[in-house]
């Protein structure tokens, strides 16, 4: 490839053109070209592994390119590290937020550009006058001297954003910026993104979530598998259209029919519980989970979700109040009793939690149901029956594998929660806990996971959902419960639900206030 | 009685602060150095020869800084640069340098375990005049080396260094989140290097005070796990420069009293594991006003 392929072209501020990036046999970026307009936003989509996250890491200099180059104002860079794309100005807020712990929000901004004072210390009132100066064209006020651990998700966002528009940066990479936020807060975010573009600065946002794509973005670039499929304006397009591209078919909506509901199976009253800090974050919860019904629970990360899964698991502190579990009173119990009487619980932290990464598929898939006499004779494993009930269960599930005994690692993020999904279903549970059931997976294992959770429900099983996707309960839930500062501010029966209101009561607001 | 018992602690306390806060920076940029015993073993060798050959007690000084730096900065590259794990590097070197010492100790003096050379400059003393004659005052104050003063002042300098200059926040940023110092172009595993290499140099002082400062011969044992008495003293001060300082304070005075308990009775070999006996007592009555705290707090 020569140079003259290439003129300077400042209207392109940042693109791709034919990069390819292998990992071993997997081709991450297949012949990947782009061109983010000055002045713009630009949205880059598409599912789990589609290899938007490889070309991100490679626009912002974290990695290299096997062929093809990244262009700058139209002409090819190479970058040996973060500092050269930012000396481009090019910078990027990751979807793992990378702000330091243990460093104030203002040490966080200025760090690695510290204003020095002419005795070489940091020079804090010229950091603190430029942060103001920040905080005021972006429209927002915030507290410098509070410690990165102390500060709310969005707030660490906003900062993050402010530190490359200190360091000088005009094109920002945002990877999932609205994951971690709740629907106010998503508004704002677009509100302070369009400002950003107004004064002239490029964006460049990684999504997968279509209604924000819609909204925000000017133009669209998606890819699936590693390749482009399509590049056009936003006016020229649609949601569905879109959603299409992104799979490469059009999956049928999970269908919620009608179940019969029957018995109670979880009964919370009077729920008083504290995080591992003592702080009192469940003040007063009384709820009911009935057999053949979904109740989903929506809150902003925070607000009691963490210690409503701790006293229904068994695994964190009850201040007050009881759990009953199929009319029995488990709040002293353990998770493994709790299990015996009938509890699945699907961990919100696959990696931590739900799975042991390092252990075989099938390991995993056996783990808590090891003591049945079937799997076990006398403290031996029974081989022959355990494979037998693996292959069983990962083909009922569709679990892709090349071996049962490869380690889950081996797997992607969705078949993983599949294997994890199987698990808890396996041994017809009265109850399954499920939390964030599809973070981090595709549509297409979305819709399979909420299949799962459906097929369950009308089979007479009891579900408690907690989620951060306000799509995804109002999917699923027959009712949904509004948790905000440990209480519930609401509770919104199927068909009636409507992401802004639920967003409004997320923040406090109660159903009547919203009505009024 | 009590002023030289007081006096004998701060003489035992110079080499663990020296070499806890040393040990101290190089935790905060994100490395726990298990290997400052052997740097300090070697600034001990190294600066009792520089002092004999030379005379001068500032150039065994620099040689012991110099040597210990060296085997920082060696260490650091093994476990910053071939991704080794820091804790068996740490070991490695402690049993590595040891076996070194001895042999060289056998090949270049024909000696085993101990080394006595002559004309070896020691560290002056301060006396600060009507001081020396209050009590206690005049042991915590005078007739101390410049050593010894120096490891003091660099307490509140080592607090006022991490919390206030650009390179303090950017270690504290290389050990708390590396990926993120790197997102922001810096380099955390240079900065890694270089705290080590001051941990290293710290220690290696800390060895040379043992030698010029306190006894003026070399012995293979002479560093007594010193180093780990310092890991100990930051552990117990949880990285801030004067709670450091104050558990190097408390072991160095327990130090100081196993050397007076000596030939009284006791049998020497149980009164000497005292300051190692102390360090797990208090560091296990740290940990448990920890978690009482917790436990009442918020």
């Amino acid at each position: 490839m020569s140079m003259a392929e290439f003129t300077p072209d400042t209207t392109i501020r940042l693109g791709a053109h034919s990069v390819t990036r292998r990992f071993g046999a997997l081709v991450a970026n297949d012949g990947i070209t782009f061109r983010a307009r000055r002045g713009t936003i630009h949205a880059i989509v598409g599912g789990n592994g589609a290899g938007k996250s490889t070309l991100m890491r490679i626009l912002q200099g974290m990695d290299r390119p096997d062929e093809g180059v990244v262009l700058v104002n139209g002409m090819p860079s190479v970058f040996f590290g973060p500092a050269d794309a930012f000396k481009q100005g090019i910078g990027m807020v990751h979807q793992e937020f990378m702000l330091v712990p243990g460093l104030t929000l203002l040490e966080n901004l200025v760090l690695a550009q510290e204003p020095l004072d002419g005795l070489r210390r940091i020079d804090r009132r010229k950091a603190l006058e430029a942060a103001r100066k920040l905080e005021r064209e972006a429209g927002v006020t915030l507290d410098w001297d509070m410690p990165v651990d102390d500060a709310p998700v969005h707030v660490r966002q906003i900062v993050e954003i402010l530190r490359l528009l200190y360091r000088g940066a005009d094109v920002l990479i945002l990877d999932e910026p609205t994951a971690v936020l709740a629907p106010a807060q998503v508004q704002e975010l677009i509100v302070l993104l369009r400002k950003l573009r107004s004064e002239g600065r490029t964006i460049l946002f990684i999504s997968h979530k279509l209604d924000e794509v819609m909204a925000l973005a000017d133009e669209i670039t998606v890819i699936r598998s590693g390749k482009v499929i399509g590049g056009m304006a936003t006016a020229n397009t649609t949601k569905a259209a879109l959603a299409e591209m992104m799979i490469g078919e059009i999956l049928s909506r999970p269908n919620a029919r009608p179940s019969t509901v029957g018995r109670t199976v979880l009964e919370i009253r009077g729920l008083a519980a504290t995080d591992a800090r003592r702080v009192l974050r469940l003040k007063e919860l009384d709820l009911d989970v009935r057999a053949g019904e979904i109740v989903g629970i929506a809150g902003v990360a925070g607000n009691g979700q963490d210690e409503l899964i701790a006293a229904v698991t068994g695994l964190g502190r009850v201040e007050r109040g009881a759990v009953r579990l199929d009319g029995q009173d488990v709040t002293k119990l353990s998770l493994r009793a709790r299990r015996e009487l009938g509890l699945s619980y699907l961990s919100p932290d696959r990696a931590a939690e739900g799975l042991c990464l390092s252990a075989p598929i099938s390991e995993n898939l056996i783990a808590g149901r090891h003591r049945s006499p079937a799997l076990c004779k006398g403290g031996v494993l029974q081989k022959g029956a355990i494979k037998r009930h693996v292959e069983t269960l990962l083909d009922r599930f569709s679990v892709k594998r090349a071996s049962a005994a490869l380690p889950i690692s081996s797997l992607s993020g969705g078949n993983q929660q599949r294997v994890a999904m199987a698990r808890e279903l396996d041994g017809s549970p009265k109850l399954l806990l499920a939390c964030q059931p599809t973070r981090g997976v595709d549509i297409r294992g979305i819709a399979f996971i909420h299949q799962c959770l459906l097929d369950y429900r009308e089979a007479g099983g009891a579900v408690l959902v907690i989620s951060e996707e306000l799509d995804e309960l109002i999917a699923l839930s027959d009712r949904i419960v509004v948790l905000y500062d440990g209480r519930v501010t609401g509770e919104v029966p199927r068909g009636s639900a409507k992401v802004e209101e639920l967003g409004r009561m997320m923040l406090g607001e109660t159903r009547q206030e919203i009505a009024a | 009685m009590i002023d030289n018992i007081i006096h004998a602690a701060f003489v035992m306390t110079t080499p663990i602060l020296l070499a806890a806060l040393g040990g101290l920076v190089n935790r905060v940029a994100g490395l726990v150095n298990i290997g400052l015993d052997s740097m300090m073993l070697a600034g001990a060798l190294v600066g009792l020869m520089i002092a004999s050959q030379t005379g001068s007690w500032p150039a065994a000084l620099v040689a012991a800084a110099l040597v210990g730096g060296l085997l920082g900065l060696l260490m650091s590259l093994t476990v910053t640069r071939l991704q080794a794990n820091e804790i068996i590097v740490g070991l490695g070197f402690n049993i590595a340098v040891a076996g070194l010492v001895r042999f060289f100790l056998k090949s270049w003096y024909g000696t085993s375990g101990t080394l006595s050379l002559p004309d070896v400059a020691m560290l002056p003393r301060i006396h600060i005049p009507v001081v020396a004659d209050i009590p206690v005052l005049g042991a915590i104050f005078s007739d101390h080396d410049p050593l010894t003063w120096a490891a003091w002042l660099l307490v509140p300098a080592t607090a006022w260094f991490l919390a206030r200059t650009r390179l303090g926040l950017r270690l504290r940023a290389a050990g708390a989140a590396p990926q993120a110092t790197r997102a922001l172009g810096l380099n955390p595993l240079n900065l890694r290097d270089a705290s080590t290499v001051f941990a290293g140099m710290m220690s290696g002082l800390a060895g040379a005070y043992l030698c010029i400062g306190v006894v003026g011969i070399f012995n293979e044992g002479i560093t007594a796990g010193r180093g780990f008495l310092a890991l100990a003293a930051f552990y117990f001060g949880r990285n801030r420069p004067w709670p450091t300082a104050i558990g190097a304070l408390l072991f160095g005075l327990f130090d100081a009293i196993q050397i007076r308990l000596q030939g009284r009775g006791l049998p020497a070999e149980l009164v000497q594991t005292l300051p190692y006996v102390m360090v797990i007592v208090i560091l296990t009555l740290v940990a448990i006003t920890i978690k009482r705290a917790r436990n009442k707090g918020a």
